[in-house]
C-alpha cells in the first residue's frame, strides 16, 4: 500500500477520537452521530492528497468536520438544533485545541469501567449500552428521572477522576 | 437555586435540558473559551463511553454500507492494512466498514445481534400491553400412522389461530381471541394467577393453574412463549444463533427505511421453532413483527406471524375472564 494512505491511517487514528466528540457534541441522536462520522471519515480520506503537512492534521480535519455538520444541519432543518452557528464555531475551535494526551488518557476508561458494580454499572449500560435517557431507566428500575440524572452524573465524575488518578500515577500513557 | 454549569452539560448529555436552559447552556460557552473547553472535555468522555459501551463498532460497519454507495478509489486499498487495526476501536470501525464496502458484504458479528435483541427486550419492558394479529402462513402436519406419544396430541383439538388477536400484558396476563372452526368466537387468557377459557358452548372453565389453558397458544411448550414477550426474547438469547439480515427493498421502503430485521435460528437439540425473524424499529428496538417458522403447537407445525397493532393500554379489568362472556354464563373451576 502507498505510504501516503498509511500515513493518512495513521493521522485519522489519532484525531478521530476529537473529531468523533466533536460531532457528538453538535449532533445529539447516536445514530445520525455515526452517520455523520462516517461521512467525515470517508472525506477526510479522499481529501488527504490535498493535506499540507506542515498543518496541524487535527485541525484539518476538523474543518473537513465543520463543512460536513454544516451539510448535516442544513439538509435536516433540524428543529432540535440546540447550538447556533456561533457556539457550533466556537465548539470546534475548543476541540481542536484540546490536547491529544487528553484523548490518549481516555484509554484508562475500560480500567475504571470494569470498577463500576451493581447500580451504578447497570445505569451506565442502560444510558450508552441501549442509549436510553433518564426517563425510560426511571421507569425500568423504579427510579424518578432526576434520581437517574444525578446518578449519571456523579458516575460520570466518578470515572474522570479515576481516568485522572490513572494517568498521574502511569504518566498518561495506558 | 440557579443550577451548576456542569449541571447544565450533564443534562445536555442525557438530553433532558428544556429549549431555555439550552440557550443557557450555549450563552454560558459563549462566554470564555476556558467554557467551551470544559463543555469539550465532557463530551470527549461521554463520547468515549458511548463507543465502548455502545456499538463495539459494528453498527458503523453496518451504516457505512447504506450512507456509501459504492467503493472509491484508493479507500479500496485499506483492505490489507490490518495492522492499522488495533491502533484504535475508532480507527479499526472505520477499516472494518471500509472492507465490508469494498467486498459488498456486511457481516456483522453475533455480538452485535445480541446487543441489539437487549436492546429489543428493554423496549418491550417499556409498555404494558400490546395487541397482535396473528396470521397462519402454513401448517405441517406430523405423518398419519406415526402417532406421537406425547399428551398434547391426546388432547381435545386446539383452536385455529389464523387471525386471530392476541392480548398480551405483563405478568403473564394474556386474552387469545380467535374463531372456531364453525365460526363461533373462542377467548382464552390469564390474569396471571388464573387461566381461563371461554368456549361458545358450555361452561366457562377457570384454573388456579396459569399454564392449564396457555396450550392454546403455541409457544408454551419449548419455552418461548407468546404470551410473554420477555421470556421468549430471552430464550433466543439462550438456545439461537443471532444474525442480521436485510429485508426486501419494497417491504424496506414501504416500513419508511427505519427498520432492521433479526434473525434467530434455534441451535441443534434446542427446542422451539426452527426460525425466528423479527422485523423492529432500527431507532427505538420496537418490535413490528414477528414470524416463527416451525413453531410447534401440539402435533402440528405452524409458520405464523405476529403484527403489532396496538400498544394502547387496555382497561385494567381486559385479562379477567368477566370481561369476556355474559354474568349469566357457568362458570366451573378446575383444580
Amino acid at each position: 500500500m502507498d505510504e501516503r494512505y498509511q500515513q493518512a491511517i495513521r493521522y485519522w487514528t489519532l484525531a478521530q477520537p476529537i473529531v468523533s466528540a466533536y460531532v457528538a457534541a453538535v449532533v445529539r441522536d447516536f445514530r445520525d452521530r455515526d452517520d455523520v462520522l462516517q461521512e467525515i471519515s470517508v472525506a477526510v480520506l479522499e481529501a488527504f492528497p490535498a493535506y499540507d503537512p506542515a498543518r496541524p492534521f487535527t485541525a484539518w480535519a476538523m474543518g473537513i468536520a465543520r463543512n460536513q455538520i454544516g451539510t448535516y444541519l442544513r439538509e435536516r432543518k433540524r428543529n432540535r438544533l440546540v447550538f447556533d452557528a456561533e457556539t457550533v464555531d466556537l465548539l470546534a475551535v475548543a476541540f481542536e485545541q484540546l490536547d491529544s494526551a487528553q484523548s490518549r488518557q481516555l484509554d484508562f476508561l475500560q480500567d475504571c469501567l470494569a470498577k463500576l458494580e451493581g447500580r451504578a454499572r447497570q445505569l451506565c449500560e442502560l444510558r450508552y449500552q441501549n442509549d436510553l435517557k433518564p426517563a425510560a431507566i426511571g421507569s425500568l428500575l423504579n427510579m424518578t428521572p432526576n434520581t437517574v440524572a444525578k446518578s449519571l452524573q456523579r458516575i460520570r465524575d466518578q470515572l474522570r477522576q479515576c481516568i485522572e488518578r490513572h494517568a498521574a500515577r502511569e504518566g498518561g500513557q495506558p | 437555586m440557579i443550577p451548576s454549569p456542569s449541571e447544565r452539560i450533564n443534562g445536555y448529555l442525557d438530553d433532558v435540558l428544556t429549549a431555555d436552559q439550552q440557550a443557557e447552556l450555549s450563552a454560558w460557552i459563549k462566554a470564555k473559551p476556558e467554557h467551551a473547553r470544559i463543555f469539550a472535555e465532557a463530551i470527549l468522555l461521554h463520547d468515549r463511553l458511548r463507543n465502548t459501551l455502545g456499538t463495539d463498532g459494528v453498527p458503523n460497519a453496518i451504516h457505512l454500507s447504506t450512507t456509501i454507495e459504492s467503493p472509491r478509489g484508493w479507500l479500496a486499498n485499506l483492505w490489507s492494512m490490518s495492522s492499522f487495526v488495533r491502533a484504535s476501536a475508532a480507527a479499526a470501525v472505520l477499516v472494518f466498514g471500509l472492507m465490508a464496502l469494498w467486498f459488498t458484504i456486511v457481516t456483522p458479528t453475533a455480538s452485535a445481534a445480541i446487543r441489539e435483541l437487549d436492546r429489543i427486550i428493554v423496549n418491550s419492558m417499556r409498555t404494558n400491553d400490546r395487541t397482535f394479529e396473528i396470521v397462519v402462513e402454513e401448517i405441517t402436519t406430523e405423518r398419519r400412522g406415526k402417532r406421537s406419544p406425547r399428551p398434547e396430541t391426546q388432547r381435545p383439538p386446539k383452536p385455529p389461530l389464523d387471525e386471530a388477536t392476541l392480548y398480551v400484558r405483563a405478568g403473564n396476563q394474556f386474552v387469545l381471541m380467535a374463531k372456531l372452526q364453525d365460526g363461533l368466537p373462542f377467548v382464552t387468557g390469564s390474569n396471571g394467577q388464573q387461566s381461563w377459557a371461554v368456549n361458545p358452548r358450555g361452561p366457562v372453565k377457570v384454573s388456579d393453574d396459569v399454564n392449564e389453558f396457555n396450550r392454546d397458544l403455541p409457544g408454551h411448550e419449548s419455552s418461548v412463549p407468546l404470551t410473554n414477550l420477555h421470556d421468549g426474547l430471552e430464550q433466543l438469547k439462550v438456545a439461537y444463533d443471532l444474525t442480521f439480515a436485510a429485508l426486501g427493498p419494497e417491504e424496506y421502503q414501504a416500513e419508511d427505511g427505519h427498520v432492521t430485521q433479526l434473525i434467530a435460528v434455534k441451535k441443534p437439540k434446542e427446542r422451539g421453532p426452527q426460525r425466528v425473524e423479527i422485523v423492529y424499529d432500527g431507532a427505538t428496538g420496537g418490535i413490528l413483527r414477528m414470524r416463527f417458522i416451525q413453531m410447534p403447537y401440539g402435533p402440528d407445525r405452524l409458520d405464523l406471524r405476529l403484527s403489532l397493532v396496538s400498544e394502547e393500554e387496555l382497561p385494567s379489568d381486559f385479562f379477567q375472564h368477566t370481561s369476556h362472556h355474559t354474568p349469566d354464563r357457568k362458570v366451573e373451576v378446575e383444580n
